[in-house]
């Protein structure tokens, strides 16, 4: 499979000159470095990666708005202070079956799943039946990883890209490891979940590492949902689908006040392949998912749904860098935000067609539904073309309900609050409606539906 | 879908060597020293009679602007600028000062007639009434006439060079003057409002609907010389005017700098039209010489219920680095964009517009077509934001573009934020929006599949086309067959 840079795109623009003072959190972020060095997983090679990418981090800092991907979320404001890194094993770890059984209403996913308390793998169970690797956990895999481990750990790593990167290069603690053989076809979701022990504030940092068989087919399920404390959780998924094989990856963050996500996934899509993921986002915290994707082969599909539920000083921010390297690929993106309170929905979506990518099919659509006057929607939804032969195109919209609709509504007889409720749920309804599978789209719609009786308050009438 | 014959026809035809203005003026000149310093500033306004409060003006700027680094964020590259190594100043000789045409020099006169600018009012006259049009003729770094002053002056609209506006109505420039684009908006607003040397100033008073189009004719002659104009029009309250610009320059092999600013202000209830056809050198086919357009439009819609729309074609220049836009802050107004840019060659195009939503219910319409062909890139950046207090603001944005073969890029940045809920952005690409039903009804007519997207598309371009004012269709008339089939988002 021809590879080409997954990452590079987005390190343009950054204006050199800009000399800033270092923060309270920036400043911490490399002690905490220092401390646990001797600790962190991996070889020589891997030391070495880590040493260059906080050095990248201690020049750069953390990304904030004068770095152009960066613009809308400016993580130098958003992160006053970093957390303690977290120590394994600090508290007393739940149970796999608790977690499986509760991250997704109405969903178990506990046949096959792999646990992740507070960034350290603690259980796992039916891995072994999917993957080839010897264990599912990096850990244990990373100080004398198989030759394919270290080759694409390294290919994410040496991208320095921008600090929040580079952070999860230097510190990350664990992560899972699947490597799904040719032509498997696994009906049976895998769940990655994260939780944590206890409510004390600290950095999570984890590095999944999933590599596709050619003609395989596979769902994992990614779930992100901590209890009440304060987490600074910073995740890297990178993913390697082979030829032909179809990869459906939906992500689960629930966030709170006080917290901060950052995930970013780097994916390169081999020729005939089909990568669908999905992210569902609710809460008042700080999430920010990057998505990296390039085709490496032809007739390769990129199609991403997303329904982003912020309230009260929450800031939900999806970004993406689609690479049209190789002719006859198709990517499709539908972000829906709905915005309440004071909290503000980002999306940034870059698509990029190579001189010789003839034939591309792109399109984009971010819309924000705002439900409160102090709301916030920032889009970006760019394109750089260099070929001639393509279809492209890119929409975005930013409104409140449209009070015609309500007006309708109420002319038949549903009260305000339940014809609003309507309306926005059939606004959502559109992105969830891109969920794979059926069961896992059923519990974004019941989450969906949650976060709205709680969040979605009538307008006045 | 790839570009149609018909289209790849008509871009040849306006390509880089095609260039028609590309003649030179033989004409004495007299000129600053090479390289800007305070003594520059200092020359520049002492030469054009200045009171010491302007003087006092580009001080400051010129010290803002020596602190000030060159944006680097647009898509576009040249080698570096060396601004010692430029003329700020250079006037052709015994022009200086308002003149009647007589006694301009005949040169100057022709270069005019040759560039199809008619600067004799007796001449105009003789032509069709209804396209009489007011011209401010501007050459390197002076104005060397304008006409119909007298007409428009009994309408009580002043039109003329801003040198003379600074000595004559030194109350509304001072009043005006920076107040859209401040001495340090940018690093070449900086340097204009240092250095500049002329352009045009248009007050139109209270209820005055101005009784004849303005144009000023930008022509850059000398070698290695920067031109630096400065463009202020105040529409006060009621009033209309419509105001278009032309510029050109000659074939050269070495870049020549062009950095103007441009100020518009519409005060309650009036309206600004403003048009461009930018014809800038653009380099020849190996992307050696060509104008670096860096130029900062913006216009203010201070008053209630007042407009502001932007209108450009643009074929011209090496790089382009341009984008006209509205600050909407009276409530109720509106501000339009509407432009086709066509690059070919090496040029390079980073423009677009700002939309700034700041007074409740101001709406706004953004339409951009760009076509790049041969190695050229051709990017649109643009920015819709609605403030907290901009209730009911619209705005509807649609951009295209269309590549004529494979070594050229056609790129699309648009910025929306909404930090108001009742405000109504709507961004799209109409390509993926021509609808199979009007196609089969063409194509059910009779016509080829081909014929029926030119006619639907094409009816499109036209919309923009016709934002132009009479005057210009002439020089835009090639550019009506450009259809934009094939285009991508």
């Amino acid at each position: 499979m021809s590879v080409a840079q997954p990452i590079k795109a987005q390190t343009t623009g950054r204006p050199m000159t800009v000399q800033v003072l270092k923060t309270k959190a920036e400043t911490s972020l490399v002690e905490a470095f220092a401390a646990v060095e001797a600790h962190l997983p991996g070889g020589d090679w891997l030391r070495q990666l880590r040493r260059a990418a906080i050095g990248a981090f201690q020049a750069e800092g953390l990304p904030h708005r004068r770095v152009e991907e960066w613009k809308f979320t400016d993580l130098r404001a958003l992160m006053r202070e970093a957390f303690p890194l977290a120590k394994a094993a600090a508290g007393a770890a739940p149970a796999l079956d608790a977690v499986a059984k509760n991250a997704l209403p109405g969903a178990d996913l506990s046949k096959s799943a792999v646990l992740f308390v507070d960034g350290a793998g603690v259980a796992e169970r039916g891995i072994s039946e999917v993957s080839e690797a010897a264990s599912p956990f990096l850990t244990k895999l990373i100080d004398h990883p198989p030759a394919w481990l270290e080759s694409e750990v390294s290919e994410v790593s040496g991208h320095v890209g921008d600090g929040a990167l580079a952070l999860n290069t230097a510190l990350f603690s664990d992560g899972a490891v699947l490597d799904i053989a040719d032509g498997r076809e696994i009906e049976t979701p895998i769940a990655l979940l994260f939780s944590d022990a206890d409510t004390t504030p600290r950095t999570v940092v984890t590095r999944n590492v999933v590599r596709v068989g050619k003609g395989a087919k596979v769902v994992l399920v990614e779930c992100h949902v901590v209890s009440e404390g304060p987490r600074q959780a910073n995740t890297l998924t990178q993913l390697v689908v082979g030829d032909e094989a179809e990869v459906v990856h939906v992500k689960l963050v629930i966030s709170r006040a006080g917290s901060i996500h950052l995930g970013r996934t780097v994916a390169r899509l081999g020729k005939s392949s089909s990568y669908r993921p999905f992210q569902l986002v609710a809460g008042d915290g700080v999430v920010r998912n990057d998505l990296s994707v390039t085709f490496g082969g032809q007739h390769a599909t990129f199609d991403l749904g997303g329904a982003l539920l912020t309230n009260g000083n929450g800031h939900a921010d999806t970004t993406l860098v689609v690479d049209h390297a190789v002719p006859h690929c198709t990517s499709r993106e539908l972000i829906k935000c709905v915005l309440a309170d004071q909290s503000r929905g980002v999306f940034q979506g870059k698509v990029i067609v190579r001189p010789d990518a003839q034939k591309t099919d792109g399109k984009q659509m971010a819309q924000a539904l705002m439900l409160s006057p102090d709301a916030e929607f920032d889009s970006k939804p760019e394109l750089e073309i260099y070929a001639d032969d393509v279809v492209c195109g890119h929409g975005t919209t930013s409104a409140e309900i449209d009070p015609e609709l309500i007006f309708y509504l109420r002319s038949r007889g549903i009260p305000l609050a339940e014809a609003q409720a309507m309306l926005v749920e059939s606004f959502i309804g559109e992105a969830i409606d891109k969920a794979e599978p059926d069961v896992v789209q059923d519990a974004f719609r019941t989450l969906a539906r949650q976060w709205l009786a709680g969040h979605a308050r009538p307008l006045k009438s | 879908m790839a570009a149609v014959q018909e289209t790849i026809d008509q871009v040849k035809k306006i390509d880089v060597d095609q260039y028609k203005y590309g003649f030179e003026t033989k004409i004495e000149s007299i000129k600053a020293p090479k390289g800007l310093n305070e003594d520059i500033v200092r020359f520049i306004s002492e030469r054009k009679g200045e009171p010491q409060w302007m003087l006092d003006w580009r001080l400051e700027a010129y010290a803002r602007w020596r602190n000030m680094t060159e944006p680097t964020w647009a898509k576009v590259s040249y080698p570096k600028i060396d601004f010692e190594n430029l003329y700020y100043y250079s006037a052709p000789k015994g022009t200086e000062g308002p003149k009647s045409l007589d006694e301009v020099d005949p040169e100057l006169i022709r270069t005019y007639e040759k560039l199809g600018i008619p600067l004799k009012e007796r001449e105009i006259l003789a032509g069709v009434q209804g396209a009489r049009v007011a011209v401010d003729a501007v050459f390197d770094s002076v104005s060397v006439v304008t006409t119909f002053k007298e007409e428009l002056a009994k309408a009580g609209v002043i039109f003329c060079p801003i040198s003379e506006a600074i000595r004559e109505h030194p109350e509304l420039v001072k009043k005006y003057l920076g107040s859209v684009v401040p001495q340090g908006d940018n690093f070449y607003a900086a340097l204009n409002s240092a250095v500049f040397s002329d352009g045009s100033f248009v007050y139109v008073p209270e209820g005055v609907r101005c009784p004849m189009e303005l144009s000023t004719y930008f022509r850059i002659n000398e070698r290695n010389t920067g031109q630096f104009e400065r463009t202020l029009i105040i529409a006060d309250k009621g009033s209309h005017v419509s105001y278009l610009e032309g510029c050109t320059a000659p074939t050269r092999d070495e870049n020549q700098l062009h950095a103007a600013v441009v100020e518009l202000i519409a005060l309650d209830d009036a309206e600004i039209k403003y048009s461009t056809v930018q014809n800038w050198y653009p380099g020849d086919k190996d992307g050696k010489g060509g104008v670096y357009n860096f130029v900062t439009k913006r216009g203010d819609c201070r008053g209630h219920s007042s407009k502001i729309s932007w209108t450009q074609v643009e074929t011209g220049s090496a790089i382009t680095w341009k984008y006209p836009s509205c600050i909407l802050r009276g409530d109720n107004s509106r501000g339009e964009f509407y432009s086709i840019a066509i690059s070919n060659g090496r040029q390079q195009v980073d423009s677009g517009t700002k939309m700034i939503h700041l007074g409740k219910n101001s709406s706004s319409r953004i339409i951009s077509k760009g076509i790049a062909a041969g190695h050229s890139q051709n990017t649109y950046r643009g920015l819709v934001s609605a403030h907290r207090k901009a209730t009911g603001a619209r705005n509807f944005t649609n951009c295209d573009s269309l590549l004529i073969g494979d070594k050229c890029g056609a790129h699309t940045v648009p910025y929306i934020e909404a930090k108001n809920s009742s405000a109504h952005f709507e961004h799209e690409a109409t390509t993926s929006k021509i609808s199979e039903d009007m196609l089969f009804y063409c194509m059910q007519r009779g016509l080829s599949q081909e014929e029926a997207v030119a006619l639907v598309v094409n009816g499109f371009v036209r919309d923009v086309l016709q934002q132009l004012p009479m005057e210009f269709m002439a020089e835009t008339q090639k550019l009506i067959g450009v259809s934009l089939e094939g285009s991508v988002g």
